[in-house]
């Protein structure tokens, strides 16, 4: 299929190329003839080899010859030399093929059945394969045969690469080598096992493919490569929990009614009587086996074997990098002055595996006790007429309250741990290293490539020093670099744009107090005991996406209002979320609001001034290549009963978000899609719904 | 590094093809509106004769695919049905009865008559008679032997020979299952194990390998991904990075490259644009198989639930979807079951075309219009791999393929006509739609479907 029918390059030729057709024909019908009567005499072998010289795709010739090989073998059976130069000719026939046509699949599959029966010499295999990847180096068949001839013959990870790297030396653009490399380097390390050794192999490796990026900067193979060495350079980094809710250390402090404080309590028919909260855990990779088997819970109301353990992943994939579990306190009798004790511990059986198989770095163990809360209001039915409005005069931001507000805990450490580094010297060491050499390389280059490198780099650095803390060393540079990026490379300036909105996101999480420049008391309910809750507001921020979640697991009230978001993935974490501001930014489909199914206390959403309905298809979201979602869930039980008149086949996105929410208000003016019909569809699916677009529903 | 010249030969080569094909493009753009659409039509009256000419006599240089003929069949026939060509009756008797004559007795076609049947050659058998259509060609395929010259091609590790005796690799798998798959005779044997094999060769760049250890390639992705749909395994396979790889294979010369840092070519406009088309109507089978998980989301004290999460995709995988019940299917909308019904191997094609796009092209599809119809046509009849280089009827085939693929890459149903702003240059460019998992002509792509359900 992907052999090209070389053809004749002049018309001039055609009658040199028609006697050639005549011979072929000829040769052709006396081998199809020899081929159907088993005959495998000299004469008729010496036709099939002709053949298969002037048409090396004929693969039934081929197999006559494997045929014919086995029937001479067993002829000469008890005569080494004589089996030894029947192999011979093979070869040979082989060869002469592949002059003819270098890519042709029966040739080289010939050739490795001949080599695979063991009678013949491979040293010479190696010669014959240079020869023939000087003339074309990026040929696969070649290269698959190289693979296959290294193993076959035992030769040593080292010379392979030494081989490689003769050809990286004479065209550093030769990408077949610098993969072929990429496999090799795989085996070594796998070989050498861990530690000092492979750190060694790795390091190396660098030094080696920094010559290539130097010399020239703009080529692609090698920044390939390098992108390559990278992530087996962060990959070896085991699991670790980075942060849960509740966090270790937490007193909470729960209604009578079950609320959990915070906003929660805003909307009376939110409590009811579910008494259920969650417990999530927050890692810094997916990972997969989180069960009742693997994470222990001990408290004096529940066993571990209670909770269903769910990924908050978007995919249907046993990985997951949040995952919930949700625990029943219904039958609970809580009590002000006794609180009670929950110890969840993890890691200490086996079961909890990265993607890449590395369990858990280390055993973690979290703490929290659940109260009453000291005093009981009892708020009456007024609940019924309260409307929660994003009024900029609602908002206060009084820190000794605020200082209450925000966990404690959230900046010490999210679990108990050792002051161990997660990441080792020399990794930490390597990341200095390489960041140093491409912003050397960056100071004479304008390099496109390199920019995006060195913003990789200097994230993956800082992560590496501080997984918990998320400290951003270098955050503004990085900034700097994806604006130089927008500016330098505009087809891919939505990626870049994404990729500076996490950095941001990061920056704002990155300590307790410029997370409290972004959090205020919101006090347009006014209840008349407890403090008005807290919201936290990264409105007007320019964000096109938003990240770092599991520094906000706390949050009940997030205001993301007037930034250009086109996807809010991720958003999923915060299982305590009951009011989100959505309005004004590029949410253009139904689709980009699937994380928010997963989010079972969410009351309050607006997500008006979007541009949800504008486009039949949802373009933009995958014209960019970046890391977001591609893909989303779906799922609906069909056994589901449907009320009378859902117009489900214009809408069904929309159904699919919202028939698993309780929405009591919703606000979707200023989208195209918000017609009157589709707000008659809302109220529908939506029955708990009271407020639509700010006014009351009846 | 050595360095003697400050650029590898790579590099020097990719510099005089942005040379060649920026020449052209600078031509188009100082040209008159009026001369700019001409340069822009597809010569359809050409390629019909280019192609029909090869139809009748395999022109002697063409010897060397003595063993790929039912290919030239196919390369030509698919692209006379791209263009609305009509053909002969004389000529189409003669393409059946030498197809005929390459169909072993024992089961699959062969690359001419008297040789071995061969999996490849079966594939381009099998499309080149679906895409004359008619009962004399459809009736013309023996399935029942094609059955069991597959499975005698099956191996142990899922994988599938090209021959007896030959080499196994995606591209094997790929003409296997997708000639079961459109003559609805593909089952859970011929399946086994296709998807692990597959998987085995995705790459850490993203894209699909020809067999494991290899470096990805645009038309191994094609086929390894098709085959994924084919066998409803797709959400193995990792689709971000494929996606990924895939559109960054999209050059500054407006064609797709084969391979990272190869040269651009004509062929890949359907090899790296036919994974886009797939990519862009996979996106609800990918999600769209777990209905497990509403259990959960619909019981508010789901503590008792048993469904736990290390299973779902493993019941998609295998098919053991609750059962649909019929009656609840009647006032939902067809698109949509589909993805929720129960996963019937033969029907994976048909669902297929059913679901709608749910995203825009993941490539620039009037870019690579343009590529096409600047670069790779030549005026005189047929299609080439990039300027400089000859014509020939595989380019010609993957060339119309691909811009076919463009132009409808912008609809959501391929049943309808797309937007003028769709299809570059004026809009009797358009060709007929293809049903991007066979590559054959989605006209007769329904009545090979229609014909082999009843037979």
């Amino acid at each position: 299929m992907h052999g090209r029918p070389r053809m004749a390059p002049n018309p001039e030729d055609a009658a040199a190329s028609a006697a050639k057709s005549q011979k072929l024909r000829s040769l052709q019908s006396q081998f199809l003839s020899f081929h159907h009567s088993r005959t495998y005499t000299k004469e008729a072998l010496e036709i099939s080899a002709k053949l298969l010289e002037i048409n090396p795709e004929n693969y039934t010739a081929w197999n006559y010859r494997k045929l014919a090989v086995e029937h001479c073998v067993k002829e000469s059976e008890s005569d080494p030399s004589s089996v030894k130069s029947i192999f011979d000719k093979e070869l040979k026939v082989v060869e002469s093929a592949l002059r003819q046509n270098f890519k042709s699949y029966g040739a080289w599959h010939h050739r490795k059945w001949v080599l695979s029966k063991g009678h013949s010499s491979i040293d010479e295999e190696l010669r014959l394969l240079d020869k023939l990847q000087k003339q074309d180096s990026r040929n696969f068949h070649a290269w698959n045969y190289r693979r296959f001839v290294a193993a076959l013959m035992n030769r040593s990870i080292e010379d392979e690469l030494k081989y490689t790297e003769n050809l990286i030396e004479n065209n550093f653009s030769n990408y077949s080598a610098w993969h072929n490399r990429s496999i090799l380097l795989s085996e070594l390390v796998k070989k050498k096992d861990q530690g000092s050794s492979t750190q060694d192999v790795l390091s190396e490796e660098y030094n080696f493919v920094r010559d290539a990026l130097f010399t020239d900067p703009d080529d692609q193979s090698a920044w390939f490569y390098h992108l390559w060495l990278l992530q087996q350079t962060i990959q070896s980094k085991a699991p670790l929990l980075v942060s849960s809710w509740p966090a270790n250390g937490a007193d909470l402090r729960v209604s009578g009614n079950g609320c959990l404080g915070g906003a929660s309590g805003l909307f009376s028919r939110l409590s009811s009587d579910l008494r259920r909260f969650p417990l999530v855990l927050f890692f810094n990779q997916n990972v997969e086996g989180i069960s009742s088997l693997t994470v222990t819970v001990e408290a004096s109301f529940i066993t571990s074997k209670d909770l269903t353990w769910k990924s908050l992943s978007p995919k249907t994939s046993r990985f997951g990098r949040v995952w919930v579990a949700y625990l029943d306190i219904s039958s609970v009798d809580l009590d002000y002055l006794n609180p009670q004790k929950v110890v969840v511990r993890l890691g200490h059986c086996p079961g909890i595996m990265s993607s890449s198989g590395l369990p858990l770095s280390k055993p973690f163990r979290l703490e929290y006790t659940i109260a009453a809360k000291p005093i009981e209001t009892k708020s009456s039915g007024r609940h019924e007429n309260e409307i929660f409005q994003w009024k900029e005069d609602d908002f206060h931001n009084s820190e000794g309250q605020l200082e209450e507000s925000i966990p404690r805990l959230l900046y010490t450490r999210a679990v108990e741990d050792n002051d161990e580094a997660a990441a080792s010297r020399w990794h930490i060491d390597t990341m200095t290293e390489e960041i140093n050499h491409v912003r050397v390389l960056l100071a004479s280059s304008d390099c496109k490539i390199g920019k995006l490198m060195l913003a990789r780099l200097l994230m993956a650095r800082d992560d590496m020093l501080s997984p918990y803390a998320n400290k951003m060393a270098h955050s503004e540079e990085v900034l700097e670099l994806y604006r130089d990026l927008i500016r330098l490379d505009p087809p891919h300036s939505h990626y870049y744009k994404d990729q500076s909105s996490l950095v941001l996101m990061q920056q704002l999480v990155s300590s307790r107090d410029s997370l409290l420049k972004h959090c205020f008391c919101y006090e347009g309910i006014k209840s008349s005991s407890i403090d008005g809750p807290v919201c936290l507001r990264l409105n007007n921020l320019s964000l096109s996406r938003v990240g770092s979640f599991e520094k906000l697991l706390w949050v009940h009230i997030l205001d993301l209002s007037d930034n250009e978001l086109h996807s809010i993935q991720g958003i999923e974490a915060l299982q305590l979320l009951s009011c989100l501001n959505l309005r004004s930014n590029k949410l253009t489909s139904f689709s980009a609001l699937e994380p928010l199914r997963s989010l079972k206390c969410l009351r309050a959403l607006n997500i008006s001034y979007n541009e949800i309905g504008s486009h039949p298809i949802d373009t933009c979201r995958y014209l960019v290549t970046s890391p977001l979602s591609h893909s989303a869930e779906i799922s609906w039980n069909r056994d589901e009963d449907l009320p009378d008149g859902v117009d489900v086949e214009n809408y069904w996105e929309a159904f699919l978000v919202f028939k698993d929410l309780d929405l009591v208000q919703l606000d979707i003016a200023g989208n195209p899609v918000a017609d009157e019909r589709f707000q008659s569809f809302l109220v529908k699916i939506t029955p708990e719904l009271t407020w639509l677009d700010g006014q009351k529903l009846h | 590094m050595e360095s003697s010249s400050s650029s590898t030969v790579t590099q020097r080569e990719q510099l005089m093809v942005e040379q060649r094909v920026f020449q052209i493009y600078r031509l188009l753009a100082e040209m008159p509106r009026s001369s700019q659409s001409f340069m822009l039509e597809v010569q359809r009256d050409s390629h019909i004769e280019y192609l029909t000419n090869g139809l009748r006599g395999l022109s002697p240089s063409f010897c060397v695919l003595d063993a790929n003929r039912p290919w030239l069949c196919y390369w030509i026939l698919h692209s006379l049905a791209l263009l609305e060509g009509s053909i002969d009756d004389e000529l189409e008797n003669n393409a059946i009865d030498f197809l005929c004559r390459c169909q072993d007795p024992s089961g699959g076609y062969a690359g001419g008559p008297g040789q071995m049947p061969h999996l490849a050659t079966t594939y381009a058998a099998v499309n080149s008679l679906i895409s004359l259509g008619g009962h004399r060609a459809l009736s013309s395929i023996h399935r029942d032997s094609i059955y069991a010259f597959l499975r005698q091609m099956k191996q142990p590790n899922g994988g599938f020979r090209m021959h007896d005796g030959g080499e196994v690799d995606v591209r094997a798998c790929y003409t296997a299952i997708s000639v079961a798959s459109i003559l609805n005779i593909l089952d859970d044997r011929l399946v086994e194990y296709v998807g692990d094999y597959i998987l085995s060769c995705q790459t850490h760049e993203g894209g699909i390998a020809g067999e494991p250890g290899s470096e990805a390639h645009g038309g191994y992705t094609y086929c390894g991904f098709a085959t994924m749909i084919l066998i409803n395994e797709v959400d193995c396979l990792n689709v971000a990075a494929l996606m990924d790889w895939v559109v960054f294979r999209q050059g500054v010369e407006c064609g797709f490259q084969g391979r990272i840092n190869k040269l651009v070519d004509g062929c890949y406009s359907f090899w790296q644009g036919g994974v886009c088309a797939l990519l862009q109507r996979s996106y609800p089978i990918i999600n769209g198989l777990d209905s497990s998980e509403s259990e959960e989301d619909s019981d508010a004290g789901s503590l008792s639930s048993a469904t736990s999460d290390v299973c779902e995709g493993e019941h998609a995988v295998e098919g053991t979807l609750p059962q649909a019940d019929a009656e609840t299917c009647q006032h939902t909308w067809e698109g949509f079951v589909n993805t929720l019904a129960p996963v019937n191997l033969n029907d994976i094609g048909d669902k297929f075309l059913e679901r709608n796009a749910k995203m825009g092209p993941p490539f620039n599809s009037v870019a690579l219009q343009q590529y096409i119809l600047l670069c790779s046509q030549l005026q005189e009849g047929g299609f080439r791999d990039k300027p400089g280089k000859a014509r020939d009827f595989y380019h010609t085939c993957y060339c119309l393929s691909g811009l076919s693929a463009c132009q409808y890459s912008w609809s959501e149903d391929l049943d309808f006509p797309p937007a003028p702003q769709a299809v570059l240059g004026p809009y009797s460019n358009l060709l007929e739609p293809i049903h991007p998992l066979y590559n054959v002509v989605l006209r007769r792509y329904h009545e090979a479907r229609e014909f082999f359900a009843s037979a």
